[in-house]
């Protein structure tokens, strides 16, 4: 296990390198140029020019793209065009914010989506199971702004009973909305890959034997059934945190929640090179390392899996 | 212990009368203290003012920082600032400043001691300031590039700006290379703000984030994307007419909320004190709702679509471009697209700057005129052409208005929708045929639109997106500039702006305006001429 972590890590390597390059030519290929756009709507050529020769701008493609390897390798994501903060320290200021929204949504979504996942699968063809899997379908298929502005528009400004918008110093009460928010599409996903798969487990021959063996009903379906079921949900279940934790865009606008996601696109409006590099280098690390838990923990849930 | 207690409840409920009482002459008391919470889009770039002068930086920089001029509400004239007055001299090349005594720096920010120490702002500082612009490679420095030895001074071939003298402690002088006319409006600009230097040069304490002036408001804390909290400066020098030192609110908290949606219905619950720039699709429900209490008012801005003169079809082709004028109703597209919020343009100049013409004719909507001169233009049936605009809601709504109005005239208008970093990169090189543009006045003087906008010389990058030229026009502007008589100068900016009109380089679209929708609370408040993000705020107060 140790030498395929070690394999792992070093082809991370080449990963990293290749989203690296490719980001740096595609924002020297998109139109728009980041000292044009900072020094507003008109000004001087001359002054221009020194905006550019001040952040590199002037200096050949090579150069600039040897300058910025030479930098990453040192650890240094390089300094934003728009306001000169650190990117590396801009990222940790808000991960924070993201993964505290990104770890209670997937555990929501897990808890919800894996219990209606069982459920259904066990109820199969009941008035539970269709209600679950209409409200899945709902779930997938509702964008995560109109679920947003729905909740907030009956729980905060109609009910009143939660508070709006805002990060509120930490406090839990403005973590619910976002949360439900971000983990509506996670749990409607988790619960129809976690049906099908415990329904495929449950025809098999060993639940058979299983049950034949006069098991009660519920170590069948928990501790036959699910732990088998549970290789592909593991995987989805990684999938969803990758894609939470890099960045909630639009559940961070909406709620005006300070996170990683809303300083990317805040980056690539502004074409902040840097901060746009920092943050897709930063989301794709957080990729690969989600990945490589979810290829390990495999072995966990199945011992048969051997990482030779 | 009840009588007591008694005694307390009156003596709360006597202040809580006295303190909203009517005083003598008839007006209400503002009372001092609360938060007054603001809202906006985004986390402001910089808070330097030496940045890149966008409004959400505008907002705080107009809090803790001071120009030595600043614009009168109604635009029309310079009141002083940290200056208490000023003289030209040599027929209007040199200008002294005799600053007020008493002024100083933020003793603290971010909730520590800042490096001044809190000291009196000088005239040393004036200069330190004016000369950091530069060397920070501000993209606002240039705006007062005739000052002398501003070229030297840029290109680092002298280590000051000669230009700029300190004559005492209190006094500084301006030297320029020629007699710049509006030159003193042009220092009320947000970027010509005094900083110390111990701060500015802070190691370990970027300026954009720790910024220090003399303003009413001190930024304490700084969350990004969630809040900035800016507290009363108590060593601030303004005081009301009654004595009492300003500002009375006890903090601003600028509140980031990214969704208009959301920001309104968190104005309706009472979370926001402040919505600016209300979008449109809440403008007819805010107005029933709140009435007086939404603002709004013509702003130094004009909103227009130019011609690319110096690109075909429009290039040498003035019937068409005049025709164009005459086919857009600008009127029903204000009432019918934009709330009737946009007040349909006749020129250049808006209502407010010196020498704004109200008796301009511009183009009336003249569907008669345009088919006429669209026939003598060669126009024919299913003409095609491009405008491009940045992606904006308003924009794209203007954009598909103009698409149906000159489909009457079988023109049909592709509009391309871009980001704004591509529109301007594509305005700048004269890409387009057509384009969406604004302009939002960096000083009250005509000098600031028609020069900027339509100068020969400052043909792309620098202002004028439509490759215009016109020689007269250029004599009229360049002679304007250095004009010291108002009446004459003002003459030949009337002259430029009725060639210029004429000339229809643009479709004249309409005035810009500003709005803010206020909380009942909140007194005293009053949108100015240059926006909502420089409403002065020092002698705003919260009633309770």
């Amino acid at each position: 296990m140790l030498s395929y972590t070690l394999r792992k890590l070093l082809y991370f390597i080449p990963v990293v390198w290749g989203v690296v390059t490719a980001v740096f030519i595609l924002l020297t290929v998109v139109p728009g140029d980041p000292a044009r756009l900072l020094m507003g709507q008109r000004g001087d050529p001359e002054t221009l020019a020194r905006i550019r020769a001040d952040l590199g701008l002037d200096l050949p493609l090579h150069r600039q793209y040897i300058r910025f390897i030479g930098d990453l390798a040192r650890g240094d994501l390089g300094t934003s065009y728009r306001n000169n903060e650190k990117v590396s320290t801009a990222i940790a200021e808000r991960f924070g914010a993201t993964l505290r929204l990104a770890f209670w949504a997937m555990i929501l979504a897990s808890v919800i989506g894996v219990a209606a996942g069982i459920l259904s699968a066990v109820k199969q063809y009941s008035l539970f199971d269709y209600s679950a899997m209409f409200i899945a379908v709902a779930g997938v298929s509702a964008p995560v702004f109109w679920v947003g502005l729905l909740l907030l528009l009956i729980f905060a400004y109609g009910l009143r009973l939660l508070p709006g918008v805002g990060y509120g110093d930490g406090s839990w009460r403005y973590l619910i909305l976002p949360v439900i928010t971000l983990g509506t599409r996670p749990a409607a996903l988790i619960a129809r890959l976690t049906r099908s798969c415990m329904l495929d487990v449950m025809n098999q021959d060993y639940i058979r034997t299983a049950r034949s063996k006069g098991l009660a009903e519920r170590t069948v379906i928990l501790k036959h059934a699910f732990k088998n079921a549970l290789v592909p949900v593991n995987t989805i279940i990684g999938t969803q945190v990758a894609e939470l934790l890099s960045g909630a865009v639009l559940t961070e606008t909406i709620f005006a929640w300070p996170g990683v996601g809303r300083l990317a696109v805040e980056a690539l409006v502004a074409r902040d090179f840097p901060m746009i590099r920092g943050t897709v280098i930063f989301m794709a690390l957080l990729f690969l390392a989600t990945n490589l838990l979810v290829d390990l923990s495999y072995g966990l849930v199945d011992p048969r899996i051997r990482y030779d | 212990m009840k009588k007591s207690l008694r005694t307390l409840c009156r003596l709360l409920l006597l202040f809580a009368l006295f303190s909203a009482m009517p005083s003598a002459s008839g007006e209400t008391l503002p009372l001092s203290g609360g938060v007054l919470r603001w809202r906006d889009v985004g986390d402001p770039p910089k808070l330097d003012p030496a940045g890149p002068g966008d409004t959400s930086s505008g907002r705080g920089i107009y809090l803790m920082f001071e120009t030595l001029v600043e614009n009168a509400p109604d635009g029309e004239r310079l009141l002083p600032r940290l200056a208490e007055s000023w003289e030209g001299s040599e027929g209007g090349r040199v200008w002294t400043f005799h600053l007020r005594k008493g002024v100083r720096f933020h003793s603290t920010i971010r909730g520590r001691p800042s490096a001044n120490g809190g000291r009196e702002a000088l005239a040393a500082d004036w200069k330190y300031s004016f000369e950091r612009l530069v060397r920070t490679k501000s993209p606002r420095a240039y705006f007062v590039d005739m000052i002398q030895g501003y070229k030297d001074f840029a290109e680092e071939k002298a280590s000051e700006w000669t230009g700029i003298k300190v004559v005492d402690e209190h006094t500084i002088r301006f030297e320029l290379d020629y007699a710049f006319a509006p030159f003193v409006s042009i220092l009320a600009y947000n970027a010509f703000v005094v900083v110390p230097r111990e701060d500015a040069e802070r190691p370990g304490a970027d300026f954009s984030f720790n910024p220090v002036g003399t303003g009413p408001f001190i930024l304490e804390k700084w969350e990004h994307d969630q809040r900035l909290v800016y507290t009363r400066n108590p060593d601030f020098w303004m005081r009301d007419a009654h004595g009492s030192s300003l500002p009375y609110l006890d903090g601003v908290e600028i509140v980031i909320i990214p969704d208009d949606t959301i920001a309104y219905e968190e104005f309706k619950k009472g979370n926001i004190d402040v919505l600016p720039e209300l979008p449109d699709e809440f403008y007819a429900d805010a107005k029933q709702r709140f009435g007086d209490l939404l603002q709004g008012r013509p702003m130094l801005g004009v909103y227009y679509v130019g011609f690319n003169c110096a690109k075909p079809p429009f290039k040498d082709n003035r019937t068409l471009r005049k025709a164009l004028n005459y086919a857009v109703n600008k009127q029903a597209m204000s009432d019918y697209l934009l709330e009737g919020r946009y007040a349909p343009s006749r020129g250049v100049l808006p209502p407010g700057v010196p020498g704004y013409s109200p008796d301009l004719e511009g183009y009336e909507y003249s569907p008669e005129t345009a088919r006429k001169m669209l026939a003598e233009a060669g126009i024919r049936e299913g003409f095609q052409i491009e405008l491009v605009v940045n992606n904006n809601l308003r924009h794209r709504t203007v954009a598909e208005g103009l698409q149906g109005l000159l489909a009457e005239f079988g023109i049909d208008l592709r509009v391309s929708v871009v980001d704004w970093g591509v529109h301007l990169d594509l305005v700048d090189r004269g890409e387009t045929q057509m384009y969406r543009m604004s302009w939002i006045a960096d000083y009250a003087d005509p000098d600031n639109f028609l020069y900027v906008l339509f100068y020969s010389e400052n043909r792309g990058v620098k202002g004028n997106y439509s490759y215009y030229s016109n020689d007269r026009v250029d004599e009229l502007l360049v002679a304007a500039r250095v004009e010291t008589d108002f009446d004459k100068r003002m003459a030949l900016y009337r002259e430029a702006e009725r060639i210029i009109v004429d000339d229809a380089p643009w479709m004249f679209l309409f005035y810009y305006t500003t709005s803010l929708l206020g909380g009942e609370r909140v007194k005293d408040m009053r949108l100015p001429l240059f926006g909502q993000h420089a409403t002065p705020l020092e002698a705003v107060w919260i009633a309770r």
